[in-house]
C-alpha cells in the first residue's frame, strides 16, 4: 500500500503543477508572442526605409522580408544573417535594395560579444556623438564587390569598405564575413525568384 | 625563478634547515639544533633567494638595455614604476601579515611585468598591474612559494582583459611617434604583413617593451641556464615543441601558416620561455615534469597563435600550464628506491 | 527535529550573515557568478529567487506531513519547477528586456541549491510560519549579496551602479570586472572578507 501512496502523491503534484502552468501559459503566451512580433516588426521597419508594410516570403527555407510602398509595390528586401562572432552567435538583419547591390541598413538582432569591446558592433558608449556609429556605416554601402574593412584609413562606401572597431577587429570582421557569406547565398536565390 | 627550491624547504622547516645551510653558525648552537634529524634531500647549497634574484636581474639586463634603446627612456620609467610599486605592495602586505620583507622576488616580478607591457601604456595602469601581481597574484595564496600562477603573467592577463585596447596599442620603435603599428604576429594575423626576420631578431619591431629583441633575451637566458638558475629542460622543450608543431602546420599549408622561425622570433616567446616558464614556483620540480610542461606550453602556444582569436598566446600557454603543474608533479613523482610498480 | 526554539527574528537574520547562502554556505554559485555583471541583474535574480524560494517553502512546509520520504526530492523539484516557470513566463511577458539579459539563468533557478537545500533542510521539518521566515531571510541574504556583487562589478567594470554614472569621465572601466574572471575575483575577495570579519569577531 506504501507504493500506492508514493504514486498518488507524485501524480497529484504533477497534475496540479501542470494545471497551474497551462493556465499561466494561456495568459502569458499571447503577450510574449506579441512582443516578439513587435520586435521583429520594428527591426524590419528600422532596416527598410520608406516602407508601408512588408510580406514574408520563403524561398527554399530562407525567409525574406519584402518591403512594400503605399501602392503595395515591392521596393526593398531584408533577410537575417547568422554566423559566429568572436565568442557568440551573431544574428544580423540586413536590409537591401531589390537587386541586392546596396545595403540600406543593418541591425544586430542578437549578440553576446565581449562586453565593452565586441558589443560596440551594437552600441559604443565610448563614442559620445553617436553610439551606433559602427552599424550606421552600413547605410547605403555598395555591395557589388565583397565588403572589406580598414583599420587606419578612411573607408570608401562606394567600394564596400567600413572602419573596424579598434580592439574588436575580430567582431567587426565577423559582421562583414557573415553579411558577405549570407549575401552570396541569398542574392542568386532572391533575384532568380523575383525576376 | 622567483625563488630557489631551497627556500621552499627553508620556509617549511626553518629551524632545521638553516644551520645545515650554514656550516659555521655564529652563535652557539642551541641544544635542539646540534643534532639535525631531517629527511632527504640532505643537499647543502649556499644559494638563497637573494642570490638567485640577483642573477635573474643580471640576466634581464641585456633585454632592459634593448628596451631603452628601442623605446627610449619611457620604458625605463615603466620598469622603475613597476618595480617600486611591486616592492611597496609587498612591504605593505607583509606588514599586514606580520612578516618580514626578505626576498627580492618582488623586484623580478616588477621587471618582468613591465617588460610585457606595450610602450604606450599609461603609468597608472603599470601601478595597477603591479599591485595586482603582488596582492592577488602572490600574497593572497600565502606569499612566495605558494602561488599557483606566475604573478607577473597573471597581472598581465588582468590588464589585457581589463584594458584590451590600451594593451594592444603598439608603436614603431625606430620612429617612436604616436602612429600605431602592428606587432609581427598581429600584422600577420589581421593584415597579412610579414615582418623581416632580422628586425625581429634584433628587436626592431612593434611589441611589448622587453620582448622584441630575441637576441638579447637569449643572451640573458643562456647566462641563467649556464649558472643553473633556470631548468634548461623547460626552454628547450618549450621552444623545441613550438618549432616542431609550427613546422607541422607550415608543411600542411605554407601559404596560410607562418614558418617555425617566424614563430620562434616573434612575440614574447623568448622572454616567456627563458624567464617566465622557468619560474621555480610555478613549474614542475621533476625533470620529466619539466619536459611535459614545456611541450604542453609549446603545443598550446601554436594552437592559440594559429587558431585563436588573439595573435599572441605565450601568456595564456604558460598560465594554463601553471595550472597543470601540481598535476604534473603528482604524476611524475620519482619512485622510492626499491619501489615496485603496481 | 528536536531543535531548541529560536526566535523568529533569529530565524530571519541568520540568512543575512551567519548562514548567508552565498558567502558562507557557498550555495547557488552558478547564477551568482553568471548574472552579476550589473547591480540590476543581481537584484532581479535575487528577487526571482526570493519569490520562488518563499512560495516553494510555503507549499512544501504546509504539505510536509503527506509527502512520503521516498519521493520527497521529486516532489520538491516539481513544486520548485512550477514556481520557476511562473517566474520565467511572467518575466518574459511583462519585463522582456530584463528577461533577455538574465537569459538562461531564470530556468536554471530550478537547480539552484539554495532552494532545494532549504526545502530539504528546513521547510520539510518546520511549520509554515517558520519556513516562510527562513525562506525570506535566506533569499534576502542571497539578494543583498548578489546586488552588492553586481554593484561592485558594475562600478569598476562600467563606472556606474544601477546605470547611474558614479565614476568621473576620466575613469577607464576595468573590462575584466564584467567578464567572468571579474566575478570569480570579486566573489573570492568577498568570501575572504567575510571570513576575516568572522575571525575577528570571534577573537
Amino acid at each position: 500500500m506504501k507504493s500506492a501512496k508514493l504514486i498518488i502523491v507524485l501524480t497529484l503534484t504533477a497534475i496540479i503543477s501542470g494545471a497551474i502552468l497551462s493556465v499561466l501559459a494561456g495568459i502569458t503566451q499571447p503577450i510574449i508572442d506579441e512582443y516578439q512580433t513587435d520586435v521583429l516588426k520594428t527591426a524590419v521597419g528600422d532596416v527598410l526605409p520608406n516602407i508601408n508594410s512588408y510580406d514574408i516570403k520563403i524561398i527554399e527555407n530562407t525567409k525574406f522580408f519584402v518591403g512594400k510602398d503605399r501602392n503595395n509595390k515591392p521596393i526593398n528586401v531584408a533577410f537575417e544573417a547568422v554566423g559566429d562572432g568572436f565568442q557568440s552567435k551573431l544574428k544580423i538583419l540586413v536590409g537591401m535594395n531589390l537587386d541586392m547591390t546596396k545595403i540600406l541598413s543593418i541591425k544586430i538582432l542578437s549578440q553576446l560579444e565581449t562586453p565593452g569591446l565586441g558589443t560596440k558592433i551594437e552600441t559604443d558608449p565610448g563614442n559620445k556623438e553617436d553610439d551606433a556609429w559602427f552599424g550606421k556605416q552600413f547605410i547605403n554601402l555598395n555591395t557589388s564587390s565583397s565588403l572589406t574593412y580598414l583599420k587606419n584609413e578612411k573607408p570608401d562606401k562606394s567600394k564596400g569598405q567600413i572602419m573596424a572597431i579598434t580592439g574588436a577587429t575580430i567582431s567587426s570582421k565577423a559582421v562583414i564575413d557573415i553579411i558577405n557569406a549570407t549575401m552570396a547565398i541569398n542574392r542568386p536565390l532572391f533575384t532568380k525568384e523575383v525576376n | 625563478m622567483e625563488e630557489s627550491k631551497q627556500n621552499n624547504q627553508e620556509e617549511q622547516k626553518p629551524k632545521l634547515e638553516k644551520p645545515a645551510a650554514k656550516p659555521k653558525p655564529k652563535s652557539k648552537p642551541k641544544p635542539d639544533q646540534t643534532f639535525i634529524l631531517s629527511s632527504s634531500p640532505h643537499q647543502v647549497k649556499t644559494d638563497d633567494v637573494k642570490t638567485v634574484m640577483k642573477h635573474v636581474n643580471m640576466a634581464l639586463l641585456p633585454a632592459i638595455v634593448a628596451s631603452v634603446v628601442y623605446f627610449g627612456f619611457r620604458s625605463l620609467f615603466m620598469i622603475l614604476t613597476a618595480v617600486i610599486s611591486c616592492v611597496l605592495t609587498e612591504i605593505v602586505i607583509n606588514k599586514m601579515r606580520g612578516k618580514q620583507f626578505r626576498e627580492g622576488s618582488a623586484i623580478v616580478t616588477g621587471i618582468l611585468l613591465a617588460m610585457t607591457l606595450p610602450p604606450t601604456l599609461h603609468l597608472g595602469f603599470v601601478v595597477m598591474g603591479s599591485v595586482f601581481a603582488i596582492a592577488i597574484g602572490k600574497q593572497i595564496f600565502g606569499g612566495l612559494g605558494y602561488n599557483i600562477f606566475n604573478p607577473a603573467l597573471l597581472a598581465r592577463a588582468f590588464l589585457q582583459a581589463s584594458f584590451p585596447v590600451r594593451m594592444t596599442t603598439w608603436t614603431n620603435p625606430s620612429t617612436l611617434d604616436a602612429v600605431t603599428t602592428a606587432t609581427p604576429l598581429g600584422g600577420l594575423k589581421f593584415e597579412n604583413i610579414v615582418s623581416p626576420y632580422f628586425d625581429m631578431l634584433i628587436g626592431n619591431c612593434g611589441g611589448c617593451i622587453g620582448e622584441t629583441s630575441a637576441l638579447l633575451i637569449i643572451v640573458g637566458g643562456v647566462y641563467l641556464l649556464i649558472k643553473k638558475y633556470a631548468d634548461w629542460r623547460i626552454p628547450v622543450s618549450y621552444l623545441g615543441s613550438v618549432v616542431i608543431f609550427g613546422t607541422i602546420f607550415w608543411l600542411i599549408n605554407p601559404g596560410q601558416y607562418p614558418d617555425p622561425l617566424y614563430h620562434l622570433f616573434s612575440g614574447g616567446l623568448m622572454l616567456g620561455a627563458f624567464f617566465m616558464a622557468t619560474d621555480m614556483v610555478t613549474s614542475p620540480v621533476t625533470p620529466k615534469g619539466s619536459w611535459i610542461f614545456g611541450i604542453g606550453a609549446g603545443f598550446l602556444l601554436v594552437i592559440i597563435r594559429l587558431f585563436g582569436g588573439l595573435p599572441e598566446g605565450v601568456m595564456y600557454s604558460i598560465l594554463l600550464m601553471n595550472a597543470f603543474t601540481p598535476l604534473i608533479n603528482r604524476f611524475t613523482r620519482p619512485k622510492f628506491f626499491g619501489e615496485v610498480k603496481k | 527535529m528536536a531543535k531548541k526554539k529560536i526566535s523568529l527574528l533569529k530565524e530571519f537574520t541568520k540568512g543575512l550573515w551567519d548562514e548567508n547562502p552565498v558567502l558562507v554556505m557557498l550555495l547557488g554559485l552558478c547564477p551568482t557568478l553568471a548574472v552579476t555583471s550589473s547591480a540590476i541583474n543581481g537584484l532581479a535574480m535575487g528577487l526571482a529567487v526570493l519569490f520562488t524560494l518563499t512560495a516553494s517553502s510555503t507549499i512544501i512546509s504546509s504539505v510536509r506531513k503527506i509527502i512520503p520520504k521516498e519521493v520527497r526530492i521529486p516532489t520538491f523539484i516539481i513544486v520548485i519547477a512550477t514556481f520557476v516557470t511562473i517566474t520565467d513566463k511572467s518575466m518574459a511577458a511583462f519585463q522582456p528586456i530584463l528577461h533577455k539579459s538574465l537569459g538562461a539563468f531564470i530556468p536554471l533557478i530550478v537547480v539552484n541549491c539554495v532552494i532545494l537545500g532549504r526545502q530539504e533542510a528546513f521547510a520539510s521539518k518546520n511549520n509554515v510560519g517558520r519556513s516562510i521566515v527562513d525562506a525570506l531571510g535566506m533569499s534576502v541574504g542571497f539578494t543583498i549579496t548578489l546586488t552588492v556583487l553586481g554593484a561592485i562589478r558594475e562600478l569598476l567594470g562600467a563606472g556606474t551602479i544601477f546605470s547611474l554614472q558614479l565614476m568621473p569621465d576620466s575613469f577607464v572601466p576595468w573590462m575584466v570586472m564584467i567578464l567572468p574572471p571579474g566575478a570569480f575575483i570579486t566573489l573570492g575577495l568577498m568570501i575572504g572578507a567575510t571570513n576575516w570579519i568572522n575571525a575577528r569577531r570571534e577573537r
